[in-house]
């Protein structure tokens, strides 16, 4: 072996000349054909990976935000419906109120009206009936009695009798 | 190997190469340069089968440097990690399948079998090192962390240096040298008498490459990992 040294010594420095220039060579190609465009492509795929990964954060945040939105619109909506629903019965129980008022003074006035033609009906049949009674009697009794008896005088006798009778 | 007339040389520029360095060297190279171009074809987001492997490749240096080098620095060595444990995984195995020798000089072999190969890796990592604490440093800070704990230290820092240096180079050759050697000798043991060792030698020969298989990978990663451990020493200094 060291008899080899020392001859590879006097051989030494165009071996390791070439042995150098070839190996800076073989860099400099691995550098141009792969170094280099696989380093780039790592990089990127590092970069995409850790885009990738906050995009996906930001997305669960977005979806989570817009669950917490729904749900506070349905929760919205749900309090909205109780409210219509609750003036709606409100209106409702206050038309019946109306309604119901109405028909009451309605059916009061109607009852009133009756009640006064009514009266106005006995009055005017009393009055007719009397009128009526009144000349009947004066016939009746010009006839029986056959005497000259006054017509006011007798008018006024049956009217004390009619009197009598309305009460 | 390892005797001098088994190494065939040629001179180009006045420079004295060694012929089976070049070639094995060249293989590896010509091989992790295809390995790596095949699975980086269609690099997209969601990866495929050739992508995987080579992120999970890059990964795994990167992991080794991380282990050692603190927080982000470990990226700028990532690119030296990843091609020297590649070129030196492949030279690790290269010469466990294809062995070429012509007239009893070796041609093809692991690269990495030769010191010289590896010290020339174990130098460029001890350089980087240098470099980085220079780097961050300033010239100043970085050599007067040799004066630490005491100015007498000096001459240890340096020793340490040097030790660091050879115990790097020479531990990656030796057991790949090794490997090899015993898996020629085993080789030669089959065809020294006829049928009867080679019976005996196949199944020594395959448990012995299983085994350097094994031992190549983990050279490579105890080198990469002993880098980044001396490179990080020198980004360290007095913090």
């Amino acid at each position: 072996m060291f008899s080899h040294l020392a001859v590879a010594s006097s051989l030494a420095i165009g071996d390791m000349l070439f042995y150098a220039i070839c190996f800076i060579i073989l860099m400099w190609l691995i550098k141009l054909v792969a170094w280099k465009p696989i380093n780039q492509m790592m990089q990127d795929r590092a970069d995409k990976i850790s885009n990738d990964i906050d995009s996906a954060e930001k997305s669960r945040d977005d979806a989570a935000k817009l669950a917490k939105q729904r749900q506070d619109a349905l929760a919205n909506s749900r309090q909205e419906a109780t409210g219509i629903v609750d003036s709606a019965k409100k209106q409702g129980q206050q038309q019946r109120d109306g309604i119901l008022a109405q028909a009451q003074t309605d059916a009061q006035a109607l009852k009133d009206n009756a009640k006064k033609d009514i009266e106005q009906e006995r009055q005017d049949a009393l009055s007719s009936v009397r009128n009526d009674v009144a000349d009947l009697s004066i016939e009746i009794a010009s006839k029986i009695i056959q005497k000259e008896l006054n017509a006011d005088d007798q008018k006024a006798l049956i009217d004390s009798y009619i009197e009598g009778l309305g009460k | 190997m390892g005797d001098p007339s088994s190494v065939a040389t040629f001179q180009f520029g006045g420079l004295t190469f060694n012929a089976a360095n070049i070639y094995s060297g060249l293989i590896a190279f010509v091989l992790v340069f295809l390995f790596v171009f095949a699975l980086s074809r269609h690099i997209t987001m969601k990866p495929g089968k050739g992508q995987n492997i080579l992120e999970w490749l890059i990964d795994f240096t990167n992991g080794i440097l991380k282990g050692s080098i603190p927080g982000n620095e470990a990226g700028a060595f990532g690119l030296y990690g990843f091609t020297l444990f590649l070129f030196l995984f492949i030279s690790n195995q290269l010469g466990l399948f294809l062995q070429i020798a012509v007239g009893g000089k070796d041609f093809v072999r692991s690269p990495t079998s030769d010191p010289i190969v590896t010290m020339t890796f174990s130098l460029a990592t001890l350089m980087i090192a240098q470099f980085a604490g220079v780097m961050k440093f300033g010239w100043k800070k970085h050599f007067s962390g040799y004066l630490q704990p005491f100015v007498f230290w000096l001459p240890i820092s340096i020793f340490e240096e040097f030790t660091n240096f050879l115990t790097l180079g020479l531990r990656i050759f030796g057991v790949i040298f090794s490997g090899e050697m015993l898996l020629k000798i085993i080789g030669n043991l089959a065809f020294s008498h006829g049928i009867a060792t080679m019976i005996v030698a196949v199944p020594l020969e395959l448990v012995w490459q299983g085994f350097s298989a094994f031992l190549g990978a983990i050279q490579a990663y105890v080198f990469v990992t002993l880098s980044s451990v001396y490179i990080s020493k020198k980004i360290e200094i007095g913090e």
